[in-house]
């Protein structure tokens, strides 16, 4: 048969992987600023866009969708050619894609920083940077499917399947968690309210770990692992049936996020038990990864790459083991709001995703420069180092968690809270912050010492811009299965049937989720008392959402004692329905705040003493580790923000009584200028248009109406 | 190191053998490769095959306890308010023995003291400060007080509260004997003139 000749496009895969290891160093340094901005609050600067609230999006996104993004484009753009046996579809695309890509993280870093932020975890950016998202998506896209239709080789390989599941299903959850109505040209309100907002959110979330952090990755492991190590794959049928079982039971586990919320029961429990059943199909990745290597170990022993792969995978199998175990609800009762999670999290991220990715660079920049690695003692040496950062890094955070969570819970004989001071609880965590972010700053150097022999390596070698190659045409295949040939075989050279069915098998767990919360009226049971926020809340509530409270408060007081006890009556489904987006919040660093207007209740502060607290929180607690806001007292509220705020409201269901954006700069006007007079009573003189008399509106608002009235119908 | 080891994988023609010399387990498909890697025909492990089915077993039992039996243990109101009345009948009996403690060996002024300064320091210091000097509530170290400087005005605000003003009450975080201590604490402040004190509020004792 004739061999066409043809070349491998090296440059795309170059880019992406130089933007790897950029947006990487700026990731991984927003990591370690945060992780010590959390035990020295004077760190914050006391400046907006320097403040934990807006700096821990940039890390999260930032490591997220910049570093591993990148990582996992610069690995697919490398491995797709080369498992088909064809260049990339379109150079156009690729440029379109790669410079796309890299626009919309400059954007996210710019607006994130500046505050403007949809207040959902991991989804942060708002409507116009969505859309940049979902176009470059679909070019991605759309070069990768041209790439696979114009292959040479009659089949797609296993590392292809993941990256078809991870595009499909990744652009499915963005679509869907980032409907919302725009305000104004950088703000706007999900689609979804309270309740339905966090399953969604959930689902995205969840999702996001699954199909950005683990399939393109199994798909890196498929590809790189036998091909560092000259070994075959350990089993075809394995990476078949922990294919499918993944992907279909990955979608379902998002609810396992808001165990003993007030998520319905039913909910929960498919959280719960679909993350119990992925433990099988999780280890299979990383059993077909660890048993390629058998007969390689001699090799792995020698060859810092290798090992760096190991780890990674067997994190991966660590934490894949955890996340069952954190989806039972008396297991998540004491590691959900604490730092257990974030422990949880970065044995992921760090070890799986962190350590695959600089094996991949470590291997890949030698060859694209036609050379040898610069120095392989030093790889070894950034493999210690980053191998000890991650048990600094995890080790403390998971005694933190532990020790906090039972702090919570634990109640004198007589029947009290024996730290009824949330503040109490976090004294005890200081030094585990420490060890953390000492663990952090281990990985940064590591990091840095990867920056210095990648750029070794490239000063020594010449850049092959197009790699020759050649391979026979593919010839026509039957398009029915043929006999001899196995029903998973037959698929695998039918990929635009194989993207059908996989999208099948991402969209049930979704839609069985999700869709009831709408149609069934149990799921949400109405409360009567709770009314729609007041336009003067309405703006606090914004700028809640936009100085990222969220990140540290929850407003979710889970149905145990020792959370009623310390914060009032435990949250209801009803009282979220207007709550655009939800702010139940993930991790609770400072305590939940969701009856926190209650002056009933158990946590009730007078305005004046918000006031002061915003403006330096050390002011009324010395051992506080909160940020002051004093920026607050000094930015105005934009009030003419208001109608259109109300209008997108109405538009979202909220009950407005009619034209009532006429009257709502009047009525906020009002609220502000008896908020203002009750702090001077209290002899703080204030302007009542500052933003801080809108937060405290808000604040003073949590959890009032089911106070007055908890009839439930 | 590892630039050129496996560069013979990469050739496509080479003739493969069946079998893989290392493990000796065949290779899935003959000699077909993608860019030099090929996968063995090996089955699931067999554990991992039987930890699918466990996992399989237990989630589905959960949710037909959930589903079809409504076990109580699974709904979380219930469960909560379980324990609410699980708690109230042992705190009965705890409360019952700490008063006969108590009546048997009372305690000194000065362990008095000591027990009021630890429930102030967690709980009055945010708005009275850290001496007493007052910060976004009253101050304790002057004579002058809003709504009385006797021990029983101090316990009538300190269990109901003076809510308009965002003094919240204590009756259920703390208990009788902490009320107590931390009243004797807050009078012994009387005369201290600690630094940044608020300016008196109410009137002379």
């Amino acid at each position: 048969m004739e061999l066409q000749q043809f070349s491998y496009d090296n440059r795309m895969t170059r880019n992406f992987a130089i933007a790897t290891i950029v947006w990487g160093v700026v990731g991984l340094l927003a990591g370690l600023l945060i992780s010590l901005q959390i035990f020295i609050p004077g760190l914050n600067f006391g400046l907006d866009f320097t403040t934990f609230g807006r700096t821990r999006p940039v890390h999260t996104n930032a490591v997220i969708f910049a570093f591993i993004g990148n990582a996992i484009f610069t690995a697919i753009y490398y491995s797709l050619q080369r498992l088909l046996k064809t260049r990339m579809y379109s150079d156009l695309l690729s440029k379109i894609h790669f410079w796309g890509w890299q626009s919309i993280i400059v954007a996210a870093a710019v607006t994130l920083l500046a505050g403007f932020t949809t207040g959902k975890e991991y989804a942060e950016l708002e409507w116009p940077i969505d859309i940049a998202i979902t176009i470059v998506w679909v070019i991605f896209g759309w070069n990768m499917f041209g790439t696979i239709l114009q292959r040479r080789t009659s089949h797609i390989y296993v590392s292809i399947w993941f990256y078809i599941a991870t595009w499909v299903t990744v652009a499915v959850l963005h679509i869907v968690n980032s409907m919302a109505i725009p305000v104004s040209f950088l703000k706007s309100y999900t689609l979804y309210a309270g309740v339905q907002d966090a399953l969604v959110q959930w689902w995205y979330g969840h999702n996001a770990v699954a199909f950005f952090l683990t399939t393109p990755f199994l798909g890196m492991m498929y590809y790189f692992v036998p091909k560092i190590s000259g070994r075959p794959v350990y089993s075809y049928k394995l990476s078949i049936v922990h294919f499918w079982s993944l992907i279909f039971l990955y979608i379902w586990a998002g609810p396992h996020h808001l165990l003993y919320s007030s998520l319905p029961d039913w909910l929960q429990a498919l959280g719960t038990t679909f993350s119990v059943m992925l433990l099988a199909p999780s280890w299979g990745g990383m059993i077909n990864g660890l048993l390629t290597l058998r007969g390689a170990w001699d090799k792995v022993r020698r060859d810092p790459i290798l090992k760096m792969f190991v780890v990674g995978i067997t994190a991966y199998g660590m934490s894949t083991f955890e996340g069952p175990l954190l989806s039972f609800k008396t297991v998540n009762a004491i590691s959900h709001f604490t730092d257990w999670t974030i422990g949880h999290v970065h044995i992921g991220a760090l070890g799986w995703n962190g350590l695959l990715t600089f094996g991949m660079i470590y291997w890949l920049i030698p060859r694209l420069y036609n050379t040898k690695l610069y120095s392989t003692k030093l790889a070894n040496v950034h493999f210690w180092i980053a191998t000890l950062a991650i048990v600094f890094y995890a080790v403390p955070l998971y005694i933190g968690g532990i020790t906090q969570a039972l702090m919570w819970k634990q109640f004198t004989p007589d029947g009290f809270l024996m730290y009824p001071n949330f503040l109490e609880t976090v004294a005890q965590l200081i030094p585990m912050y420490m060890i953390r972010a000492f663990g952090g700053f281990l990985y940064v150097v590591g990091f840095l010492i990867l920056v210095f022999n990648v750029v070794k390596t490239i000063q020594a070698g010449s850049f092959v811009a197009e790699e020759e190659a050649q391979a026979p045409a593919l010839e026509t295949l039957p398009n029915e299965k043929t006999q001899s040939e196995s029903g998973h075989r037959f698929l695998e050279r039918k990929p635009i049937r194989f993207l059908i069915l996989a999208t099948i098998a991402i969209l049930i767990g979704g839609i069985i989720e999700v869709i009831p919360t709408y149609l069934i009226k149990s799921n949400i049971p109405t409360i009567t008392s709770v009314k729609p926020y007041t336009p003067l809340e309405l703006q606090g509530r914004d700028i809640y959402v936009k100085e990222g409270c969220y990140t540290c408060h929850s407003q979710m007081i889970r149905p145990f004692r020792s959370e009623t006890e310390r914060y009032g009556e435990y949250s209801k489904a009803g009282e979220s329905v207007y709550d655009h987006p939800f702010q139940f919040g993930s991790k609770r660093t400072g305590p939940d705040l969701a009856r926190e207007g209650v002056k009933t209740g158990k946590i009730y502060k007078p305005n004046s003493w918000h006031y002061n607290h915003f403006i330096n929180p050390q002011k009324m607690n010395e051992a506080s580790i909160m940020p002051g806001y004093p920026w607050l007292a000094v930015k105005e509220i934009d009030i003419q923000s208001t109608p259109g705020k109300i209008r997108a409201m109405k538009v979202l269901g909220v009950p407005y009584p009619d034209n009532y954006e006429l009257e709502a700069i009047e009525d906020l006007k009002a609220q502000a200028d008896s908020i203002a007079k009750d702090l001077l009573t209290a002899g703080i003189q204030t302007d009542s248009n500052r933003e801080i008399i809108a937060l405290i509106a808000y604040i003073q608002r949590l959890g009032v109406d089911i106070s007055t009235k908890s009839t439930n119908k | 190191m590892h630039t050129n080891d496996n560069d013979k994988l990469k050739e496509p023609n080479e003739v493969h053998d069946e079998i893989d010399e290392v493990t000796k387990i065949k290779y899935f498909g003959g000699d077909h490769e993608y860019d030099g890697i090929k996968e063995l025909d090996n089955p699931l492990p067999p554990w991992l095959k039987y930890l699918f089915y466990v996992t399989i077993i237990i989630s589905i039992s959960y949710l037909i306890l959930l589903f079809v039996f409504k076990d109580e243990s699974i709904i979380q109101v219930k469960e909560y308010r379980k324990e609410v009345m699980a708690a109230r009948d042992k705190t009965e009996v705890a409360v019952k023995e700490e008063a006969v403690k108590m009546a048997a060996a009372p305690m000194t002024q000065e362990q008095i003291l000591a027990a009021g300064k630890i429930i102030y320091d967690k709980t009055c210091l945010v708005c009275h400060g850290k001496f007493g000097e007052g910060l976004v509530g009253p101050n304790f170290t002057d004579e002058y007080w809003i709504h009385g400087g006797k021990p029983e005005d101090l316990l009538k605000v300190i269990n109901e509260g003076v809510l308009e003003k965002g003094m919240i009450s204590y009756k259920s975080q703390l208990n009788k004997t902490q009320i107590n201590n931390v009243i004797e604490y807050i009078l012994s402040l009387q005369g201290t003139n600690p630094p940044n004190q608020k300016a008196p509020q109410g009137v002379k004792n």
